[in-house]
């Protein structure tokens, strides 16, 4: 499996490079930005590396004109670990964060959490048909896409695999806990926001083509995926 | 921000307190003094100018013509041995303005028409020794006097203009008083406003940029014109330069800030890195160095984070993100931990009360307020730590332990980065030093306060009020 890792520190890239080879994967490394979103953009990478501080053009910028062509899923690597850049980036469609220094378990973790369901696709038979379809929302569980009034929706791979896993569980509360251990394959730590913007990035890309509230919030507990009549 | 709560009561206070504001104080001073010297002035001046008249040499053909007039009257009464009274009365003369004969006796001067009452020619008897004159009175002007000697006796001839309006300046000396006085008022009035104004605007602007400043808008200026070059103008431009520098120097501080974080956290995240390569491949003897090398890791990752939280929280450069929380959520969070680690050091945590009130606050930094206050509690107490919530006008936060305390001349100094008592307070469970400044900072960012105390029974007491704030 390939990732790309666009990091202008050569001695983590170097390290991490051989962390993550002697793990099965395969690991491509560019320390600039703009080289970076090139390689991003030709190329179909399992999953980027992005840091955020970068030379050309910084990790932010780099994911915005990503988003605008292609969905590979991104994990930002952020130095300043400030709230605000989580949440930033998180909004411009980032699949997750993690603050530098990080755990080489823990950035393990995580990126097998995200290209787990590459593997899935890679093993399931696309053929057979799996769909759901919840309030006028269609999640196709085979070809991994959610659509709504026959209009694909643009999700980021942690989106579609949130939302996939609300419309399993319709009409149940489903923990942020929950649902950050089973899609970001970690533990939701306290205050942490990601699923909330992850949820709201979703909320509006399905607002765009249809109205009314499709996923409730539970506070202090989680969401729901509203069922039809 | 002590600067702001200055003269920022209400939009009228400056009517219920006009002693606090500069612009009255000089405004009221100024006009007084005009007023002042304006009743001076008119009082001497009615000392000194007793009667109401006014005069000037007379000159050129007006004096011809009235020369020339007195000479064919005194010939006409020689030649033609007529009365004065008859010369006057002659139509030649009687169709020409109001001509008056003032004799040495007020009673034998003569007119060529009858005087309207309100005039009052006696006012000319005073310059009968003068040169010819042109004589101003609030009625009327008269040139002479032009001496005629006729066999009666000497008289003094004045051509007088009824309907001359008085000039400007005897107009405005013959004003009634009370006129006098409201003009003098008002004008001066508009003039004293005006000054203070010019003098008081750029203060006003100066005081609104300074408040501004201070609140953290670090890209205030006061708007002070660049001609202006009294001592005002050169404040003003001397006040912009050094809002100008702070600006630079604490972005630049910022930046510092950002780059330090950034530039300290790569290498920590390589030599994690390498650890975690290492540990991969170690054999069983030096994975306990690995291990113990990563915990240090760990410690100086939390020590750059907690230096860099302090340094922005007192910078106050950390934008608090604000949210609608009930603060229960929040300290049950912190209280879950707590427990966990309480009973990890065989400890107890007695929580009495609730603060089920919704607050607007940034819920990251109170509860890593609260956590370092409870770590603190948990490290040092025996055996309970003793929690109390309450929440009335304010939210009322106590977190005690039963622990040593802490000597009553050191409690205000722990909240200071990095303090350390030098006995029994050491770094013992791997505290940074910077627990509770951060905490400190971050309820002080709220508006709260946090203090410290010692209880008599032994142990520390760390008072959190917070004030409650809605959106």
């Amino acid at each position: 499996m390939k990732l790309l890792m666009i990091d202008d520190d050569t001695g983590l890239c170097e390290l991490l490079s051989e962390y993550l080879t002697a793990q099965g994967f395969e690991i491509q490394s560019v320390h600039d930005g703009e080289q970076g979103l090139k390689l991003a953009q030709v190329n179909d990478y399992a999953l980027i590396l992005l840091d955020v501080m970068l030379p050309t053009l910084d990790g932010f910028e780099v994911l915005k004109q990503l988003r605008q062509t292609k969905l590979t899923p991104v994990i930002m690597l952020t130095a300043k670990g400030e709230d605000f850049d989580r949440i930033f980036g998180l909004e411009l469609g980032a699949d997750d964060y993690i603050p530098k220094p990080f755990n080489h378990r823990e950035l393990l973790a995580r990126v097998k959490a995200i290209t787990r369901r590459i593997e899935h696709i890679n093993s399931f038979n696309i053929t057979t048909s799996n769909k759901l379809q919840v309030n006028g929302i269609t999640v196709n569980l085979a070809a991994r896409e959610a659509s709504v009034n026959d209009h694909t929706l643009t999700l980021t791979g942690t989106e579609y695999e949130i939302l996939a896993l609300l419309s399993k569980n319709a009409g149940e509360v489903v923990s942020k806990e929950l649902i950050s251990e089973e899609v970001l394959g970690r533990r939701l730590a306290s205050f942490d926001r990601s699923i909330d913007m992850h949820v709201s990035n979703i909320r509006k890309k399905i607002a765009e083509h249809i109205s009314g509230e499709r996923i409730k919030t539970m506070r202090g507990t989680g969401y729901v995926f509203i069922q039809g009549e | 921000m002590s600067l702001s709560k200055e003269n920022k009561v209400g939009s009228l206070s400056w009517l219920k307190h006009p002693g606090h504001y500069l612009f009255f104080k000089i405004f009221i001073w100024f006009w007084l003094t005009i007023i002042g010297t304006i009743t001076a002035l008119v009082f001497l001046s009615n000392i000194t100018a007793i009667n109401a008249v006014s005069n000037e040499p007379l000159h050129g053909p007006m004096e011809k013509n009235l020369l020339y007039t007195a000479k064919s009257i005194e010939r006409s009464v020689v030649k033609h041995k007529r009365t004065l009274s008859d010369m006057l009365s002659h139509p030649r003369l009687s169709k020409r303005k109001l001509l008056y004969l003032s004799a040495e006796q007020q009673e034998d001067s003569l007119t060529n028409k009858e005087v309207p009452n309100d005039v009052d020619l006696s006012l000319l008897n005073f310059t009968k020794t003068m040169s010819p004159q042109i004589i101003f009175t609030e009625k009327y002007q008269a040139f002479g006097p032009i001496q005629i000697t006729v066999p009666s006796g000497n008289f003094y001839l004045y051509e007088i203009d009824i309907n001359h309006q008085p000039p400007l300046f005897l107009r405005l000396k013959l004003m009634p008083g009370w006129m006098k006085v409201s003009i003098a008022i008002i004008a001066s009035l508009i003039l004293s406003f005006l000054f203070s104004r010019n003098l008081i605007a750029p203060i006003n602007s100066l005081k609104k940029a300074a408040v501004k400043l201070s609140g953290g808008d670090l890209s205030a200026r006061a708007a002070i014109s660049v001609s202006r070059k009294d001592e005002l103008g050169i404040l003003g431009r001397d006040f912009n330069s050094m809002a100008n520098q702070l600006e630079q120097l604490i972005s630049s501080q910022k930046r510092l800030l950002a780059d330090i974080s950034h530039e300290l956290r790569s290498p920590l995240t390589r030599l994690k890195m390498a650890t975690g390569l290492a540990q991969m491949q170690a054999n069983e003897a030096s994975q306990s160095y690995l291990l113990r090398i990563e915990k240090e890791a760990n410690q100086l990752d939390k020590m750059i984070a907690d230096v860099l939280q302090v340094s922005r929280l007192e910078a106050k450069s950390q934008a608090l993100s604000l949210q609608q929380q009930s603060l229960q959520i929040i300290i049950d969070h912190v209280l879950n931990d707590a427990q966990f680690e309480a009973k990890q050091n065989n400890k107890q945590l007695q929580i009495m009360g609730s603060a089920d009130i919704s607050v607007n606050c940034d819920e990251t930094l109170i509860a890593s307020a609260l956590e370092n206050l409870l770590r603190n509690a948990i490290k040092y107490a025996n055996s309970t730590i003793s929690i109390t919530l309450k929440h009335t006008d304010a939210i009322y936060i106590e977190i005690c332990d039963d622990g040593p305390g802490v000597p009553n001349n050191q409690l205000n100094k722990l909240c200071e980065p990095f303090f350390r008592q030098s006995d029994a307070r050491d770094r013992v469970s791997g505290g940074t030093g910077l627990g509770l400044a951060i905490a400190k900072n971050a309820i002080t960012a709220h508006g709260g306060n946090l203090v410290l105390s010692n209880k008599e029974q032994g142990g520390l007491c760390a008072n959190i009020t917070l004030p409650i704030i809605k959106e």
